[in-house]
């Protein structure tokens, strides 16, 4: 079942398409990623999504019925980029406050947040104002108030920056408790290695636009070069063949293109008859961040304005 | 409806909860009743001593009758010298200037041109007053030469018509206690306005710069945010007039039990009862939250869309919010008008336009409803306020939802018109 349906959603600002008819779906308890570039739309397309802005045209579909931002808000967790909270304001009441607008009540905002506060060891924090937070423990904070009136859809839009690589690890894993628990996770970001350990299905946008959309796997399998690491102990100074030809070769490795319609076992088997001892033989999937940058790169960098009628 | 009660709930609470509400609720008033007494106190003390050599060619003006007149007042003192030397050096001599009288003949009518000759401007103020020191001096000359004794003087200087108004609707009405009731509450709104106003632009500033916007209107719409904010503020500042009310009963029953025996707390006690017999208190009162919980709202919902059209750019806020508090100090103008003649046409108008009646009404409605104030005028005026706030609050919402996610450069009053006729 999907969680989450946006078909055909447009979003155009005086001076840019913001969000020029993007479409996706996602599945409910998955971690989804979206990415793109500074300025790509993500923010746009997150703010139509949690209801703060109302699209131009096209349609969300939200758990199955039409997006109603008045009553749907209660099922969806938004972490914005930038992080907000008052700063003058205790941090407990401040968070009752904040789960009391998402429609908890305060018997059981203040039971959920007692459990959080001791689950991240934030008991102490209760009766201290947010500016005598570090910004990493405000981060920590952002998140608990986030999550706890446990919705269907979480949207996080970069919630490691700022936080040293013990605390990331810490959200990493309620993130995967959350997803295990059933809620879907809508995880916005430019930092492509979070996204490759956490999600499973990602899209990509550019300049307002899907340039990519499918799950990890199927992505890196698109996007793969027949590129094979071979590990051997015996190499020829010059090593060439007529199935692929070598990219890098350094020491006892050995990085190879495989030629068109050429087969790993047509490989192996000339490997063998050439009487090279392989040791390992490897397929090398592009990173995402490889995907990235080969997808972005040639567009301009940074984002243009541009007369929109 | 819930989350707008939890956003007043919140903005009333933070507020009323700062040391700084009891320190405005304690020192307002105390700053007021300075202010009034500073004010008159400044302006009898600033009097200078001025020397003034009077050199008489006339030869009216002797010694006894300029010794009389100075021990009268002290704050212009003649020097009668008949060296018309010192003219060219009065100021070494420790003089401020000097006056000549002509020679004259006292039985020609008409106005005689002195001039005060001096080194520095004195002003309006010291010109009339010498003015009539001179002329008493002259008067008493006259009195004499004409043959006018002490008898038929008290006659011809206390012998007046006295003028009062009576209003035959309203027999009470006090044109001195309604223009006081009428300049306080009309003062104490502007100040509301203003102060209370500004609140609301730093509070959504803040909200605007913290970020913490975004992170709230995924849980509730911008408008709802917006009234919460307005309305948890406006009741900030109804808590602490309600406080300075119940401070004045409660001065007034303390002073009713200490009897007359107190002079202080009897002129107090009687002040009260003064007003309350001559304005219709109650009427007043709910006028007065009426129009300042109008105002409010009609002004505050400005204040909002200008603060979140703008970043923490003080600055900023000030140059975009000049217009309205402009318009709030154009109100406090018209109000003297209004209570110099609460029933002009320029008081009638003012205190139906939306804009001013907030300020101009409470002003005029002490006079008396409905000897001073018809009724249709207040209904109107009511009417038209609660529309007006009702437009000026739709209006701001516009610009507050699409200002309060909006960074980088200030936008122009333009700029923001646009943002809030767009759909």
């Amino acid at each position: 079942m999907n969680i989450l349906e946006v078909q055909h959603l447009k979003k155009y600002f005086a001076t840019q398409k913001a969000v020029d008819d993007i479409s996706f779906t996602i599945k409910e308890g998955s971690i989804f990623g979206l990415l793109g570039p500074n300025g790509a739309g993500k923010t746009t397309l997150l703010r139509m999504i949690t209801g703060i802005f109302y699209q131009d045209s096209g349609e969300i579909i939200f758990n199955g019925k039409k997006f109603n931002p008045e009553k749907d808000v209660e099922y969806i967790g938004y972490m914005p980029e930038e992080r907000g909270l008052y700063k003058k304001m205790k941090i407990g009441e401040q968070a009752v406050y904040l789960a009391q607008l998402k429609g908890l009540s305060k018997a059981d905002a203040l039971a959920k947040l007692h459990h959080w506060f001791e689950k991240l060891e934030m008991e102490s924090w209760w009766n201290k104002k947010v500016e005598d937070l570090s910004k990493g423990m405000s981060q920590k904070l952002q998140f608990v108030t986030t999550v706890l009136h446990e919705p269907k859809l979480i949207i996080l839009d970069e919630p490691f920056s700022g936080l040293d690589p013990v605390n990331a690890n810490l959200i990493k894993d309620e993130i995967f408790n959350l997803a295990k628990k059933g809620s879907t996770v809508i995880f916005s970001t430019h930092r492509m290695e979070q996204v490759e350990e956490i999600c499973e299905h990602i899209v990509l946008v550019n300049k307002g636009q899907k340039v990519l959309d499918g799950t990890l796997s199927e992505i890196k399998d698109n996007y793969k070069e027949n590129i094979y690491a071979i590990n051997t102990d015996q190499l020829q100074s010059q090593f060439t063949s007529s199935y692929f030809e070598v990219i890098k070769q350094s020491n006892n490795n050995l990085l190879i293109k495989l030629n068109e319609n050429v087969s790993t076992n047509e490989v192996l088997q000339h490997l063998i008859n050439e009487k090279i001892p392989v040791h390992s033989f490897s397929e090398v999937l592009p990173s995402l961040n490889e995907i990235f940058i080969k997808l972005v790169e040639g567009t301009n960098n940074a984002r243009q304005f541009q007369k929109v009628d | 409806m819930k989350k707008i009660l939890l956003i007043i709930n919140r903005e009333y609470l933070t507020r009323v909860k700062k040391k700084a509400f009891l320190i405005t609720t304690i020192l307002f008033p105390l700053l007021y009743i300075l202010l009034i007494f500073g004010t008159t106190y400044l302006g009898s003390a600033s009097k200078s001593n001025l020397k003034v050599i009077l050199i008489d060619e006339s030869g009216y003006f002797t010694d006894s009758s300029i010794n009389m007149i100075n021990t009268a007042d002290s704050a212009i003192v003649f020097y009668p010298i008949s060296d018309t030397a010192v003219q060219n050096n009065y100021r070494k001599a420790g003089y401020d200037g000097f006056v000549i009288i002509p020679s004259l003949n006292w039985q020609e009518p008409g106005s005689k041109e002195i001039k005060f000759i001096t080194d520095k401007t004195h002003g309006l103020g010291t010109n009339s007053m010498i003015e009539k020191k001179l002329n008493t001096i002259w008067a008493e000359t006259l009195n004499t030469k004409l043959g006018i004794d002490k008898e038929k003087k008290e006659i011809l200087t206390s012998s007046k018509f006295l003028v009062n108004e009576e209003n035959q609707k309203n027999k009470n009405a006090d044109a001195k206690v309604a223009s006081t009731i009428g300049y306080a509450s009309g003062f104490l709104i502007y100040f509301i306005l203003l102060i209370y106003g500004s609140q609301v632009m730093m509070g959504v500033m803040e909200e605007k710069t913290n970020r913490i916007a975004e992170v709230i209107i995924s849980s509730v719409k911008p408008f709802q945010l917006m009234l919460g904010k307005i309305i948890g503020i406006s009741l900030v500042a109804l808590t602490q007039f309600l406080i300075w009310v119940a401070c004045i009963f409660l001065v007034y029953t303390v002073g009713k039990s200490l009897g007359s025996d107190n002079a202080i707390a009897s002129s107090i006690v009687e002040g009260i009862q003064k007003s309350f017999n001559s304005v219709n208190l109650p009427l007043v009162l709910g006028c007065f939250a009426f129009y300042f919980m109008g105002g409010f709202f009609f002004y505050s919902s400005l204040y909002a869309a200008v603060g979140s059209a703008i970043n923490d750019d003080v600055r900023e806020a000030q140059s975009l919010s000049f217009p309205i508090t402009l318009i709030i100090i154009f109100s406090i103008i018209i109000m003297s008008v209004a209570i110099n003649d609460p029933s002009g046409p320029v008081a009638t108008w003012c205190s139906i336009i939306p804009f001013t009646s907030p300020i101009v009404m409470m002003a005029r409605l002490p006079f008396g409803v409905p000897g001073t104030v018809p009724v249709w005028q207040l209904l109107l005026s009511m009417t038209l306020l609660i529309i007006g706030f009702l437009s000026t609050t739709w209006l701001a919402a516009k610009i507050y939802r699409t200002g309060i996610l909006m960074y980088g450069k200030k936008p122009s009053w333009k700029e923001m018109l646009k943002w809030a006729l767009r759909k």
